[in-house]
């Protein structure tokens, strides 16, 4: 798929990871393991063939750009590309800090691509999609514009403010509002677009010229009745991670090895950096079930039914359950953690106990010693 | 190449046919080892910690896919503009036509050229097939320290283990002056670990007087080290503590994984100042089912447990279906133990597939049993 610029989108002001984005562009964030939620939708543009890529960043590079620079996506080193752009200008100023300040102040980057069509897709969602699927259908039924949806039927409590389609007959949307929880069955956009390169670049303008508030999603809902938007259903799986609560969540459910299962497949690798971490080493005081586990641990203690990232370190008599724990965190001696998220580099030293429930996990903060 | 003027030359041609069928389709220093690591990583990881820059790889049995793989320099960040891992596997050569590395020594002959074309003022011969973690940087601060014309890297084994070895006979100021091929009755416990430096000026002249004897055969230990003790050049024996393993054997490769299983064996990978490098598969996390029970085990992403591991060893992508239970074993890349089987001192070849309720291995057996394909299929009948 040589005719397509893959676009992971700026993060829009709904995606709100308490904690964990205080420190890192969403798509730096720690997931699963071994990964960082970026590596998902970049192997799912790499493994569909897409090889020229720009990654829109709102905030915080660092450790997206360290990240993402040494991950081996698969990318011809030569032919393809792999670009970070910022909008410089706007980045203190809160509200104006949206997705059309930041392509209009790149908007050269994209009139200078040679593509024919544009993918959009945002980096914090996990699924795997072959976007040559969306892109044929988009083709053959002639869309202006078309959105990959996911069908929930649990929308009275999941997916919280997301955006909702209503399509007719012909998979039209005639409709874009966001979950209020009113209904139990909806149709959530998973905020991936396709279309030709010159319709991106003309809403682009036309955005930025009716509101300097405006952003891409607005204008597409402006746009509905004058060109075809169609809505495209994703019958895959899909974990939206656009905020702390939706995190642990995720998390959790991939720890689900029927979950995983779908995620594991040979032919569409999940690419992401290496640490080159030693494999992990049990103990024989060592305890685990239902744990996912990243390598470079060294697990002394207790661990149920959680997600260790790399290099972590359980001590002894420690005991860890429904939780997520990310890179490099120390678990002292005796220490009892029960449905908590720990940010990297944090130790827990001096706390014997710290407990969350599922619906309210605690968060402890990068670099903390507690 | 970097600044210390040493290209590293790694010879890694041999089959290693005491590993049986582990080295059937694979030279020795590519068979795996300790869950996600290649043999040849670790002399490679040394090279690139040591800040060597220039690495050649000379491969000669079964090297299809060793020389793929060490091509890829970026795994180990060799990759850098004036550096990079350089394949030598034997060449078709104007006048002499196509011949075989005769011994290590007649391997760096045959690429003389290549070392000429990088200008190497010290070169470092390596094993490939060797298990230890070692700054060559420091060795050869030593070798320039002392104007040594060569520095062997030795290693202190016990009296009874000597007469295994290539023992270095030493004066009170470590320089050598005997070299005994596996003596009977040693008279001292330096065992050469077949690491080298050389100044690579007297090293050249001596390898192709080496390489015009018809008698030589053309080994670093038989031939190069006698030829320049005798000439009465300054051998120098450098005294190497740590772990170091050769891993020639079932048993041996069985022993080196279970190493990492102890920590008082002195192998730690887990040391962020001196990591081995390899080839990281895109594997998941592994996994560790509800009702599995792990007990003293090393075990790496990609694989998924829902039985029993006690005191074992899992390689990328292995697995252990419920009921199953893996005791003191190694079980090697995308290896599947069914149901119910029941493993005991038992190294696992790569890719085989144990159907459920198979029992192999004895806790009481001398020797590790080596499970292949073929064991499988006997098994079967």
């Amino acid at each position: 798929m040589h005719d397509v610029l893959g676009i992971v989108t700026f993060s829009s002001n709904a995606v709100d990871i308490r904690g964990l984005g205080a420190y890192r562009s969403d798509g730096a964030i720690s997931f699963f393991g071994r990964y960082r939620l970026i590596d998902f939708v970049l192997s799912n543009f790499t493994n569909s063939g897409i090889e020229d890529i720009q990654i829109y960043v709102k905030k915080n590079p660092r450790s997206l750009v360290e990240h993402v620079r040494r991950g081996n996506y698969n990318i011809n080193s030569k032919r393809g590309s792999l670009k970070f752009l910022f909008a410089s200008s706007y980045r203190n100023h809160g509200l104006y800090n949206n997705d059309i300040t930041c392509y209009m102040e790149n908007i050269e980057q994209i009139m200078q691509s040679d593509k024919e069509y544009v993918i959009l897709a945002p980096s914090y969602l996990v699924n795997k999609i072959n976007y040559n699927d969306v892109l044929k259908e988009h083709i053959e039924k002639e869309n202006d514009i078309t959105v990959v949806y996911t069908p929930c039927s649990n929308a009275k409590e999941d997916y919280m403010l997301a955006t909702t389609l209503v399509l007719d007959k012909q998979s039209r949307v005639t409709k874009i509002e966001p979950n209020l929880g009113k209904y139990k069955a909806r149709n959530i956009s998973t905020g991936t677009l396709v279309m030709k390169r010159e319709l991106f670049i003309s809403l682009i303008n036309k955005a930025a010229n009716t509101s300097s508030l405006f952003t891409f999603a607005d204008i597409i809902k402006d746009s509905i009745d004058d060109i075809k938007v169609c809505g495209y259903k994703f019958k895959g799986s899909v974990f939206r991670i656009a905020s702390f609560e939706e995190y642990y969540k995720s998390n959790m459910q991939l720890r689900n090895r029927a979950a995983t299962e779908e995620f594991m497949d040979p032919h569409w690798p999940i690419h992401t950096k290496t640490n080159d971490s030693s494999p992990t080493i049990y103990t024989e005081d060592a305890e685990v079930s239902g744990s996912v586990i990243a390598n470079g641990c060294i697990i002394e203690g207790t661990v149920i039914n959680s997600v260790i990232g790399r290099n972590v370190t359980i001590a002894k008599g420690a005991v860890v359950k429904d939780s997520v724990i990310l890179p490099s965190v120390k678990i002292s001696k005796n220490s009892h953690i029960e449905c908590a998220v720990i940010d990297k580099y944090a130790e827990v030293k001096y706390v014997n106990e710290i407990k969350g429930t599922k619906k309210h996990p605690i968060y402890v903060k990068r670099r903390d010693r507690i | 190449m970097a600044s210390n003027n040493m290209v590293a030359m790694i010879l890694a041609g041999g089959r290693g046919s005491r590993l049986k069928g582990l080295t059937k389709k694979v030279a020795k220093p590519a068979v795996h080892y300790g869950g996600k690591y290649r043999i040849i990583d670790f002399p490679l990881s040394n090279c690139a910690n040591s800040g060597i820059s220039v690495v050649g790889v000379l491969t000669q049995y079964e090297s299809v896919l060793l020389n793929s793989y060490v091509a890829r320099d970026h795994h180990w960040g060799l990759d850098g503009k004036d550096g990079g891992i350089f394949v030598l596997p034997p060449r078709e050569k104007d006048q002499l036509g196509l011949g075989v590395y005769r011994g290590t020594a007649d391997a760096i002959t045959q690429n003389i050229d290549f070392l000429d074309q990088e200008k190497a003022k010290y070169v470092l011969i390596l094993s490939g097939d060797h298990i230890y973690k070692m700054n060559y940087e420091k060795m050869l601060e030593e070798h320039i320290e002392k104007g040594a014309d060569a520095t062997i890297a030795v290693l202190e084994v016990s009296a009874s283990e000597a007469s295994r070895f290539g023992i270095m006979n030493t004066n009170d100021d470590d320089t050598i002056y005997e070299f005994e091929e596996k003596p009977e009755n040693p008279k001292s416990n330096l065992a050469s670990m077949g690491i080298y430096i050389f100044n690579y000026d007297s090293l050249r002249k001596y390898l192709m007087a080496d390489g015009d004897k018809n008698n030589s055969s053309h080994d670093f230990g038989k031939d190069i080290i006698p030829a320049y003790l005798n000439d009465g050049k300054k051998l120098l024996a450098y005294r190497f503590k740590g772990y170091w393993k050769d891993v020639g054997t079932i048993d041996s490769l069985w022993e080196a994984n279970m190493d990492l299983l102890n920590n008082k064996s002195g192998i730690d990978l887990f040391d962020p100042t001196w990591k081995i490098y390899s080839n990281d598969s895109n594997a998941f996390p592994q996994y560790i089912g509800e009702k599995a029970e792990i007990n003293n085990a090393y075990i790496t992403q990609g694989c998924t447990v829902y039985g029993e591991v006690e005191n074992s060893v899992l390689f990328t992508n292995s697995e252990v279906e419920e009921g199953a239970c893996v005791i003191d074993s190694v079980l090697m890349d995308s290896v599947k133990v069914g149901k119910n089987v029941e493993l005991n001192r038992c190294l696992v070849m790569d890719g085989v597939k144990i159907p459920a309720g198979m029992k192999f291995g004895n806790a009481k057996s001398d020797e590790i049993l080596l499970i292949t394909d073929e064991e499988i299929r006997k098994a079967g009948k």
